[in-house]
């Protein structure tokens, strides 16, 4: 099939304003748009600038906006967005070029939250056991791959970028509702500040964006219930 | 599975988030006294919608002055002054909270902030500044 793709360009160095550059290609419905990008880079368009590693939807590089909605682009099929598609890069973090966007305003929210294990008991002689009860608590966020396609599809974000966004929640909850860690109380704390969970207007964005499908919003919930209940498991 | 806990916290953005949602239940519960009770009053028969719409929503005896109303002392006694100024209070810092949060939305922390706020705050207390006196002076018995 013949598949239209129209691409956001914009390169600091030439360009005053972004524009859109439409490729033709054929391509199979079940090709990636992963794949279409990079015929284009190769075959077409060598400028064209976009972000990818792993290409098999783990590492998280290659989030843009397809067809107006966050996605990664090595795991959206051709058949899925159809033959005219639109590829601009996610909404709400300055775009470098291209595709391309300055992460670091959201991996500093990411690092707001503390997302690492606080324990300052001594270490055990063995392993810091944990039920398989307790582990399932906080599953689900452990799947997050820091890809910003939650947090750059949050419209709050949008408006203020000093929002700490879904995935800065997310990761936050990932430790807040483990056993072993011990710092809920100050990551709930900076939460429940002006840029923390009260800024989620639970629009849902985050959780249809999620190309890990993690639960977003019930994550949030969650982290708001900690807040108010004090309650942890 | 061993309970783990740690002490509540209340921030303002908690208190707030949990004041909108109690005002705006509260909002409804009295609006429908009022409604309710000036039908059982006899609003049915002694006045218009718009009337009853004006009284539903904020309870005070100049709405229905000029009806058809039988008894006036129904109407304007203790028990819809304290309703006006719970509608009052309710109402403004509901709305004004969410204009707050609708700032903040948009803004950092810095000082512009804190002078939207510092307005928001004064319109807020003129607000209520004006519907008190206004309560006073033809609301109440």
């Amino acid at each position: 099939m013949q598949v239209t793709l129209k691409v956001y360009r914009y390169n600091p160095e030439k360009d005053k304003k972004p524009h859109y550059d439409t490729f033709t290609l054929e391509a199979d419905p079940t090709e990636r748009v992963l794949d279409l990008m990079e015929r284009i880079k190769g075959l077409q368009d060598g400028t064209l600038t976009f972000r990818r590693s792993c290409a098999h939807g783990i590492c998280g590089s290659d989030a843009m906006r397809i067809n107006g909605m966050n996605r990664l682009a090595c795991k959206t099929l051709v058949q899925d967005v159809g033959k005219k598609i639109t590829v601009e890069p996610i909404l709400g973090l300055p775009v470098i070029k291209d595709m391309i966007v300055d992460m670091e305003p959201f991996f500093e929210s990411y690092r707001s939250v503390m997302p690492y294990f606080i324990n300052n008991d001594p270490p055990p002689n063995g392993e810091r056991l944990q039920s398989p009860e307790e582990r399932e608590r906080f599953d689900d966020t452990t799947k997050c791959i820091l890809c910003a396609a939650c947090t750059t599809s949050c419209p709050s974000f949008w408006a203020n970028g000093k929002y700490v966004g879904p995935s800065a929640i997310v990761n936050a909850h990932r430790f807040i509702f483990d056993s072993r860690d011990q710092a809920a109380k100050e990551r709930l704390e900076i939460l429940a500040g002006q840029f923390g969970v009260y800024r989620c207007r639970t629009i849902f964005n985050c959780t249809l964006a999620c190309p890990r499908d993690i639960q977003i919003t019930k994550a949030i919930g969650e982290v708001k219930e900690a807040i108010a209940t004090g309650k942890l498991d | 599975m061993r309970a783990r806990s740690i002490p509540k916290i209340f921030s303002f953005e908690y208190i707030m988030w949990l004041f909108m949602r109690i005002s705006g239940l509260a909002m409804y519960v009295f609006a429908l006294t009022g409604l309710t009770i000036a039908l059982i009053m006899g609003a049915r028969t002694q006045m218009d919608m718009g009337t009853l719409l004006r009284w539903t929503f904020f309870p005070i005896g100049t709405h229905v002055t000029s009806s058809d109303i039988l008894v006036l002392e129904q109407w304007i006694n203790p028990f819809w002054s304290i309703m006006q100024y719970l509608t009052i209070i309710f109402a403004t810092m509901h709305g004004t909270n969410g204009l707050r949060m609708v700032i903040e939305d948009y803004m950092d922390a810095g000082w512009g902030v804190h002078v939207l706020r510092g307005l928001l705050l004064i319109a807020w207390l003129f607000m209520l500044l004006v519907a008190f006196n206004l309560i006073q002076t033809t609301g109440a018995v």
